[in-house]
């Protein structure tokens, strides 16, 4: 403490401390009963719980550590309304105070719960969750909107994963409020507004990133979904966590479970596109070289065939037939005929030794009566006075007889 | 060629539509050879623009100002680092 100032003054422990000890020693702020409605619940993974217990018009910060919390008969929630028994004291280190549970009950369901309930039960009764009603998100071919708050992280969120997935593209963005009492109005509003006068859009994004259930409470009211259900534009409700539902996403023709996820379902992803055309591409050409093998192997398997039965092929075999016959037969002539030739040569050989001009040549010589010219071979062939002539060798002697002698043994031949 | 026409016009998504067609067509198909090779051509031509199709948008991050009842301006879209 310093009196230096002529006041004192508290350093921040030792006033929290105080107020601590004004806590500990209230005798309500000790094991009292609460009753509130869950918020913006957490379970950590130490397993101690942290939430916030409110009502209309406040709350309070409340944990309850693991010891307690094994105990619980049901799982905690949002918009659940519970009972809770407990000592509130001073969190030192945040200068919080806040309610340390020890108990907790449940005690019916929250009124936001019960309003959400209401609400959905008679819009899905009027049809505006009908399958049938829901549009088909188109594929991205030109540009999409995305109704949000232009500085939260959802925007960010869903332009850089688009970007990612698809450089080339244009996006919308059409700034609004995302929770509070006018939320709900602005963003139908924009939604009217798009349809209005634009046709050029694709598809309309609509979300904001997680929070407390009445901070997405916007989500759930009326006139949201009936300028969701209206819309000629897709619309894609994208809303807080995967754990959060909404009327709008009931409505919504595509519930996107958070804005980040809005863009991984909704915006092509370029490479996927590219390899899906090549790989398409790369089957077209295989496919028709295929085809052409195919054809290929056939004609040539024809063009065979087709040589084999051919006139041509007929011919052609004619042609050898007709060639090997004449070879055969020109052998069996030319054999025939050799042996002719050997048989006649013989022949002539053999002639020849009996031919009489051989015999003259060698010396003898013929004499024949003429005018007759026949061979005088005895002596009465001739009278004296015939005309004779002798033929040698080299010519003829002509005479005339002059005189017949007989041998004298008359056996000469 | 007839699918050049109105090639602005038509979604991208219905080209790769027919060129998987084209490609299924082509492998169940007992086609002919020249209709085998005429589709197989229309393939390829429609590959061609769905890969120009692709390459197409320019690249655009927009704000919409609406400034009443009718009456809007776009800007734009800068992302605020700052806030949240």
């Amino acid at each position: 403490m310093n009196k230096d100032v002529g006041i004192i003054i508290y350093s921040v422990s030792k006033i929290t401390k105080y107020l601590k000890n004004i806590f500990n020693n209230d005798s309500i702020l000790q094991n009292v009963w609460i009753l509130g409605e869950i918020s913006n619940f957490k379970l950590h993974s130490s397993g101690h719980l942290y939430f916030i217990l409110k009502d209309e018009n406040s709350q309070i910060r409340c944990v309850m550590f693991r010891g307690n919390s094994i105990r619980l008969g049901f799982p905690p929630r949002d918009g659940m309304k519970v009972k809770i028994n407990g000592d509130i004291n001073v969190y030192e280190k945040r200068g919080e105070y806040q309610l340390y549970a020890r108990e907790m009950v449940e005690v019916g369901k929250g009124d936001l719960y019960l309003a959400f309930e209401k609400l959905k039960n008679s819009l899905r009764a009027e049809g505006l969750f009908k399958e049938e009603h829901k549009k088909k998100i188109p594929f991205l071919n030109k540009k999409f909107a995305v109704i949000t708050s232009p500085t939260g992280a959802a925007i960010r969120d869903i332009i850089s994963i688009s970007l990612r997935r698809f450089p080339h593209l244009h996006i919308m963005v059409v700034p609004s409020l995302v929770q509070g009492a006018s939320a709900a109005q602005d963003i139908a509003q924009k939604i009217d507004f798009l349809n209005t006068y634009f046709n050029d859009i694709d598809f309309i994004i609509i979300g904001r990133g997680g929070g407390a259930i009445e901070e997405l409470w916007a989500f759930n009211e009326e006139i949201l979904a009936r300028s969701i259900y209206n819309s000629k534009i897709p619309i894609v409700s994208a809303v807080g966590h995967e754990t959060d539902f909404t009327i709008s996403d009931f409505t919504a023709d595509l519930r996107s479970p958070t804005p980040s996820a809005a863009a991984e379902m909704n915006v092509p992803d370029i490479n996927q596109l590219l390899d899906n055309i090549n790989a398409l591409r790369d089957n077209l050409k295989r496919i028709i070289l295929r085809k052409y093998e195919k054809k290929l192997e056939r004609l040539n398997y024809l063009d065979k065939n087709m040589k084999y039965l051919s006139p041509e092929n007929k011919i052609n075999q004619y042609y050898q037939y007709i060639d090997e016959f004449i070879y055969k037969l020109n052998s069996t002539v030319k054999n025939t005929l050799k042996s002719s030739e050997e048989i006649i040569k013989k022949d002539l050989q053999r002639l020849e030794t009996l031919n009489p001009w051989a015999v003259i040549k060698r010396g003898y010589s013929v004499c024949r009566k003429l005018p007759e010219h026949s061979i005088i071979k005895k002596l009465k062939n001739v009278e004296i006075g015939n005309h004779f002539e002798i033929i040698i060798s080299d010519g003829k002697i002509l005479g005339k007889v002059d005189k017949k002698e007989e041998n004298s043994n008359g056996n000469n031949e | 060629m007839e699918i050049m026409n109105n090639e602005k016009n038509v979604p991208f998504e219905d080209y790769l539509k027919k060129l998987e067609d084209i490609v299924k067509k082509l492998e169940e198909g007992d086609l002919s050879l020249d209709d085998s090779v005429k589709l197989y051509e229309k393939g390829m031509d429609i590959s061609k623009i769905c890969l120009k199709k692709l390459d197409n948008t320019k690249q655009k991050i927009e704000e919409l100002v609406i400034k009443g009842e009718d009456k809007y301006s776009i800007r734009p879209f800068k992302i605020n680092k700052e806030e949240n």
